[in-house]
């Protein structure tokens, strides 16, 4: 692959400018410069170049000098990040450095970000699930926040196009509240799994437990190496088997000729021009040498991360938007939403103590929404619904192993008990005192206002949480696995790290930022696909939907720009 | 194993959050280490000696490496040193001390000084506290989590060591850096020992 061009030029007028380069961002990217705009991309953090960059992708753990565990100053480093439980020495360089980078937690809110080429698609789940139709209608039909502008329909060809190019496995079902992608073969099963899924089916009709759908190369597909189960994808894949800006997008991008990569970017805010009625370009921060410059284009993308899309646009004030760009509403900010985290059932599997399995699956089982879908499924407890992740697998500490000595060490080495968990993600409503706002008050490093983050979790989502619960200790009691404990770790939202909403889509611009093709109301020439864009958020992991808003926006963008709209 | 990678070590560091508020009962110094040429990096010298003798006891060399073969012990101190915070370290100090105090109390003489014998009524008394860790989803303890004391954290942590090192890793444990593919159903009898990674 050609190096990235990192030459911007502000004496040029980009076609387009594109803010981020994480999950949304890259497909942007691609997008656009396969369309033959000359394309700008702004990037906060380093370059990380597939493969070359992926430093940590075969360290063992005894290559690591406390075999993975953080040092006090690395711990302090991240110290909000270091609440997932996810970083390690193995993959700490790809998590934002949070001292530099501060937050306010008006109430407590996670707020997990990756400040490199790539961003959070280095890090992400891979969990990747169509929306319904019904998750389109959900608030027109309860009425909480405003109505979807768009419908399944209007997304489903995008949905089949971006899966196309970024390969998907999974199982074709026909569940209607979980549309089938364009699948690669599925992941497997492992036996304990089998059972369990038998037993749950059986006994619960209308439940599934199926192999999670995931942006893992199950084949080789457009160059990339299929998956080699090693699960170490958080380091960066070097087969490029999951889907990242770095290993799909951006290479797409760049090949074009069409790109120029500028690292080291830090957006300060969107130049809005009086007489046009248009934004003109970005003004950026140089985070090495401090220096504002600014970048003109005829269309900006912003792909930042939901909050950080959203603290750009706040910053970005001018006489004819003195609250933030956008923001005849007063919507910008509001309606933050995240899924419901870590709350379920863990439990003990007997019965298959001579079995084990080959190969780190990165994956697990999925149990699609159940409630809430029609007539017959409808509970008045709350509204909306919930799935589950999870997995069976042979773990355990071996320190619970009774002794010590000879004995004890050789039974140590065996493979452990088999547990299973499943774990739900409950959808959050959009509710307008759930927000964000700048904060003057807190700078970062380079002298920017910060976020302050307003956001709990209420009614309808601790409702659910109880009966996911509930439903997960019976599930796992019904298919006869032994020492069944339900759990709730009360996480505070943003762990889902599926934080969505701030500038939301709708018909009406004095409800909303966005109109139906991700375009502010009143600037038309400024989209945003990123998670901020989410007028409601499901219950499932949410970055497909981002890729195909991303791709129809652009598709939108460069067709407007043909007839001269923008 | 999901979602994102759970962290193995995360329960192996328990550790550190065991605290030991026991008085930091000072004794007469022990003797030497059970390694002549180790200047630990935290660990004082009958520290040492009771960290060196324990691990032995825990996973003794057998047909295959123990834990001090594979210098589970010095690693260990390597970590208390350079990953604990200083409650960490406080903590590790005091209960150290404190598991000296009872073997004192109860046999006359410090762990490392005992007889072998002894140091086994002394483990066996250690068991029958029980204790069980729970189990964690991505990483995190879930669930109510019973009391593990200070034995139990210690034998954990040994146990992490001793697994993560290369030579357990690549020639005791199975290691298969790059699988290649996925068997959900295998016989254990086909590979007999777990997986290293």
């Amino acid at each position: 692959m050609p190096k990235f061009n990192i030459d911007a030029d502000p004496q040029h007028t980009y076609d387009a400018i594109v803010i981020g380069s994480g999950i949304s961002g890259g497909w942007a990217a691609k997008e656009l410069c396969e369309k033959g705009l000359k394309t700008l991309v702004l990037e906060r953090g380093p370059i990380v170049e597939h493969v070359v960059d992926y430093k940590t992708a075969n360290w063992d753990p005894w290559d690591m000098d406390y075999r993975g565990a953080l040092t006090p100053e690395q711990r302090k480093k991240h110290y909000k990040n270091i609440r997932t439980g996810f970083v390690g020495q193995d993959t700490e360089h790809f998590y934002a450095n949070d001292e530099e980078n501060p937050y306010t937690e008006v109430k407590p809110f996670l707020w997990v970000r990756g400040h490199q080429m790539g961003g959070r698609s280095l890090l992400w789940g891979k969990q990747t699930y169509r929306w319904s139709e019904l998750d389109f209608e959900e608030n027109a039909r309860d009425g909480y926040g405003v109505d979807w502008p768009i419908r399944y329909k209007d997304l489903e060809p995008w949905y089949t196009y971006v899966e196309k190019y970024a390969g998907i496995s999974g199982e074709a079902l026909g569940l209607k509240q979980l549309p089938d992608s364009h699948f690669l073969p599925p992941m497997e099963l492992n036996c304990v799994e089998k059972h369990v899924k038998k037993r749950v089916e059986r006994d619960f009709p209308g439940r599934h437990m199926i192999i999670g759908r995931v942006a893992h190369l199950t084949q080789p597909h457009n160059g990339r190496g299929q998956c080699q189960y090693r699960n170490r994808c958080s380091r960066g894949c070097p087969y490029g088997a999951y889907f990242s800006s770095n290993a799909v997008t951006l290479p797409a991008a760049n090949a074009t000729g069409n790109l120029t990569f500028r690292p080291y970017s830090i957006v300060q805010s969107i130049m809005y021009d009086d007489t046009t009625g248009k934004a003109s370009g970005v003004r950026i921060i140089d985070a090495e040498t401090n220096k504002d410059i600014e970048y003109k284009a005829k269309i900006i993308f912003c792909n930042a991360s939901t909050l950080s899309t959203t603290q750009i646009l706040l910053n970005s004030t001018s006489d004819r938007f003195p609250e933030g760009m956008g923001n005849d509403s007063g919507e910008l900010g509001h309606n933050l939403m995240d899924h419901t985290y870590r709350v379920g059932a863990v439990a003990k599997v007997e019965g298959f103590d001579d079995k084990y399995y080959k190969g780190r699956r990165p994956n697990g089982i999925y149990i699609p929404r159940y409630y809430n879908l029609d007539n017959e499924t409808h509970t008045d407890k709350f509204l909306r619904g919930f799935g589950f992740q999870g997995a069976g697998y042979r773990g355990g500490n071996a320190a619970n192993i009774n002794g010590f000595g000879a004995e004890f060490k050789d039974k140590a080495m065996k493979p452990g008990p088999w547990e299973f968990f499943i774990t739900g993600f409950a959808e959050c409503l959009p509710y307008h005192e759930n927000k964000v706002y700048l904060n003057k008050e807190v700078t970062d490093k380079w002298g920017q206002p910060t976020l302050s983050i307003d956001c709990e979790y209420k009614e309808n989502e601790l409702a659910q949480n109880k009966q996911i619960q509930i439903d997960a200790v019976e599930m796992l009691e019904k298919a006869g696995l032994t020492d069944v404990v339900g759990f709730d770790k009360q996480h505070e939202p943003g762990f889902g790290i599926h934080e969505m909403g701030t500038a939301r889509m709708g018909k009406d611009p004095k409800t909303s930022v966005l109109n139906g093709t991700n375009q502010i109301h009143a600037v038309k020439n400024v989209f945003v696909t990123d998670g901020a864009c989410m007028t409601s958020n499901s219950c499932v992991n949410p970055s497909l939907t981002y890729m195909a808003l991303t791709a129809r926006a652009a598709n939108h963008a460069v067709e407007e720009l043909k007839k001269m709209n923008l | 194993m999901n979602r994102r990678k759970a962290l193995k070590f995360t329960g192996n560091m328990a550790v550190a959050a065991v605290a030991g508020p026991s008085l930091l009962s000072l004794f007469q110094s022990c003797k030497n280490t059970v390694r002549a040429d180790w200047q630990p990096e935290f660990l004082i010298q009958k520290e040492a000696s009771f960290l060196s003798t324990f691990v032995d006891m825990i996973l003794p060399a057998t047909d295959t490496p123990g834990a001090l073969d594979v210098k589970a012990d010095m690693f260990m101190d390597k970590v208390m040193a350079n990953v604990y915070d200083d409650a960490g370290k406080k903590a590790m100090r005091a209960n150290i001390a404190q598991f000296n105090a009872d073997c004192e109390a109860n046999f006359g003489k410090e762990f490392a000084e005992l007889n072998k014998a002894d140091r086994i009524k002394v483990l066996e008394k250690e068991e029958a506290k029980g204790g069980q860790f729970g189990q964690g989803v991505w990483g995190t303890a879930v669930g109510p989590q019973e009391p593990v004391g200070f034995y139990k954290s210690l034998k954990s942590m040994t146990l992490w060591a001793y697994t993560s090192s290369e030579e357990i890793g690549k020639n005791v444990l199975n290691y298969d850096p790059v699988p290649g593919g996925y068997d959900g159903c295998i016989p254990v009898s086909a590979v007999g020992n777990k997986w290293t990674l």
